[in-house]
């Protein structure tokens, strides 16, 4: 089968599953990938500026402009549950040098229905088959879970200022362990006195003045305010207890067979007493269960890691990658997961939806079909 | 591209203390046309040297359209796109030294690191929507440091000149900009942040590693290394 014929392969897969077909928009401005994942995808976006200047991108994926899409429908139409699938072409700044600069992805993007482990693992289930459809055998599945750590971090009971640093560093590369050793630095007396004055702002603002220090920039008093209150209830916490740095280190460090990760999470909650993420990892559990019996393949080819999809940047939940021979571990043949928040990042809180959805990559099968052929 | 190509600063300081080290290891310059002119040739060394700014002279060797050139670290840094590993510095020139760095509002007292920057960002954009601005004329640099870092809450604007205006004017909230004493990060109401210094940036003799060093220009390569070791032994 070459390209073309794949596509048709996987693209039936999906739309037997049910679902409206879709092209989106090609072009997005630049704020939406931007805004909402960071600058750390600007090395991957293929910008241009429009006739007045604006940043615009190719889509980067289907997920983003499907998602824009829906939220105009939601918002006009009110909720109601919505699939959509498509075989459409996506733009990308090569990361190696054999990466296309186009490609086509053929996926499947869920809104709107229920988001239990049952609606994970039939997502998954339906992504594994489009890949079998295509004549390639997955030999590893990697999975992760964006929603353990943060239920560790509750679980935890440690002040909120800390819990927020520590969700926050678990999306960048190395963040936990900066966290963890980051010490806060001690407050300078006028600061301080400020802080503890009747309307902070003002005095706050009078010690500026004193200092003929300008406020320049879209920071405000009052969010500089915060932000020393935040430190001084770090400081007044005296960083994390020595059992939770334990904790979240070992939690980070998992990485087993997924058949295995329900009893490892399970232990390591227990060992360190977070009764309060038992909701989360019965939910895990479920899901891992629910994976087993759709995709019997999964028991021996997938695996948990605690770390894994953390820089997949609107995703908030069960993640995945599936992977093939011949292709190294950062070309996956399909990847998917779920996005809870995309729509209400999307639309500024206007209208919200839940999401999931997962793509094959026709262009790197045909590259695993060729080197086992 | 046989004949050896070697590419010096066209002006300014930059470019007269890029001479006088020339003359120091004994191949002094002369400009063809004066003055104005934009070649030149080294005494005693069969090459072409063209005088252009330190921006093309980076582009043109991690490019390979050059052999060597003097230029500056930061520039080196910033306009490749792998990294250190597409050009060679084989000499730092103790001239043209100057920091990159991270500098916010002195008014945010809260932030002195690039963690308390990563807190403040993630504050910002909860209360505006957006995330905060950092503008910068080195991109990649930035982009780099800001990852190792583990900042993520931010974007990034393109600064054309007079970076460390923007937060004054409201285009940025934040900058990454070159420095030599900090006086006017100072004198614009900014500090940097304690661990905010991504590179000390000097002027640095570097060769191509892309550049085709077949024919003439290997000779001539070998004569010009071999008047740099010279010299390094002499001084």
């Amino acid at each position: 089968m070459n390209h073309d014929a794949l596509v048709a392969v996987a693209r039936a897969v999906f739309e037997a599953a049910g679902g409206t077909p879709i092209d989106p928009d090609y072009v997005l401005p630049a704020d939406i990938p931007l805004e909402l994942s960071g600058e750390a995808v600007r090395a991957r976006l293929c910008v241009f500026t429009d006739n007045r200047g604006a940043e615009m991108v190719m889509r980067p994926d289907l997920t983003l402009p499907v998602a824009q899409r829906e939220v105009a429908r939601l918002a006009e139409a009110g909720a109601s549950a919505k699939t959509y699938t498509y075989a459409a072409r996506a733009f990308r700044l090569p990361a190696a040098a054999d990466d296309p600069f186009e490609f086509t992805q053929v996926g499947v993007e869920r809104f709107g229905h229920d988001a239990g482990p049952a609606a994970d693992a039939e997502l998954f289930a339906l992504v594994h088959r489009a890949v079998e459809a295509c004549g390639v055998q997955p030999v590893a599945v990697v999975t992760g879970d964006l929603g353990i750590f943060p239920a560790f971090i509750d679980a935890l009971g440690l002040p909120t200022v800390s819990t927020d640093l520590l969700k926050r560093a678990f999306r960048q590369e190395g963040g936990v362990r900066a966290v963890l050793d980051a010490g806060a630095r001690e407050l300078d007396a006028d600061v301080l006195a400020a802080l503890d004055a009747d309307g902070a702002e003002a005095a706050l603002g009078a010690v500026l003045a004193a200092r003929a220090i300008p406020l320049a920039g879209a920071r405000s008093l009052a969010e500089i305010v915060d932000g020393l209150r935040a430190r001084r209830a770090a400081i007044a916490a005296g960083g994390l207890p020595e059992t939770a740095r334990a904790a979240l280190l070992a939690l980070r460090d998992v990485d087993c067979p997924l058949t295995e990760a329900p009893g490892r999470l399970s232990d390591l909650a227990r060992t360190y007493g977070l009764a309060g993420a038992d909701a989360a990892l019965a939910a895990f559990a479920a899901r891992v269960e629910k994976i087993m019996a759709l995709v019997p393949a999964a028991r021996r080819t997938a695996a948990f890691r605690a770390g894994f999809g953390r820089r997949f940047t609107y995703y908030d939940g069960f993640v995945f990658e599936v992977l093939a021979d011949g292709l190294s571990a950062s070309q996956p043949v399909a990847a998917g997961g779920r996005y809870d928040g995309l729509i209400a990042g999307l639309s500024s809180g206007r209208v919200s939806a839940t999401g999931i959805g997962g793509i094959v990559r026709p262009d790197r099968m045909v590259r695993v079909r060729r080197a086992g052929a | 591209m046989s004949r050896l190509t070697i590419a010096i600063p066209s002006k300014g300081r930059l470019k007269e203390q890029t001479e006088a080290w020339l003359a120091g290891i004994g191949h002094p310059l002369r400009q063809i046309g004066g003055e104005r002119g934009y070649t030149a040739e080294l005494e005693g060394l069969d090459a072409e040297v063209r005088l252009l700014s330190a921006r093309e002279i980076a582009q043109g060797l991690i490019e390979g359209s050059l052999h060597f050139g003097v230029t500056g670290e930061d520039l080196l840094h910033d306009l490749a796109p792998d990294g250190p590993a597409e050009f060679r510095v084989l000499k730092r020139l103790g001239f043209g030294g100057a920091d990159v760095v991270v500098a916010v509002p002195q008014a945010w007292f809260d932030v002195d690191s690039m963690a308390d920057l990563e807190a403040a960002g993630a504050a910002f954009r909860k209360a505006h929507g957006r995330r905060l601005r950092v503008a910068t004329k080195y991109m990649r640099i930035t982009r780099r440091f800001f990852a190792q870092k583990s900042v993520g809450e931010y974007r990034l604007v393109e600064s054309a000149g007079a970076t460390e205006a923007a937060p004054s004017t409201g285009t940025a909230d934040v900058i990454v900009d070159i420095t030599t004493t900090g006086a006017t990060l100072k004198a614009n109401g900014l500090k940097i942040l304690g661990d905010g210094v991504i590179l000390k940036s000097e002027a640095a003799f570097t060769q191509s590693v892309r550049a085709d060093f077949g024919g003439g220009a290997g000779q001539a390569a070998e004569q010009l290394m071999g008047a740099l070791s010279q010299a390094d032994h002499i001084s």
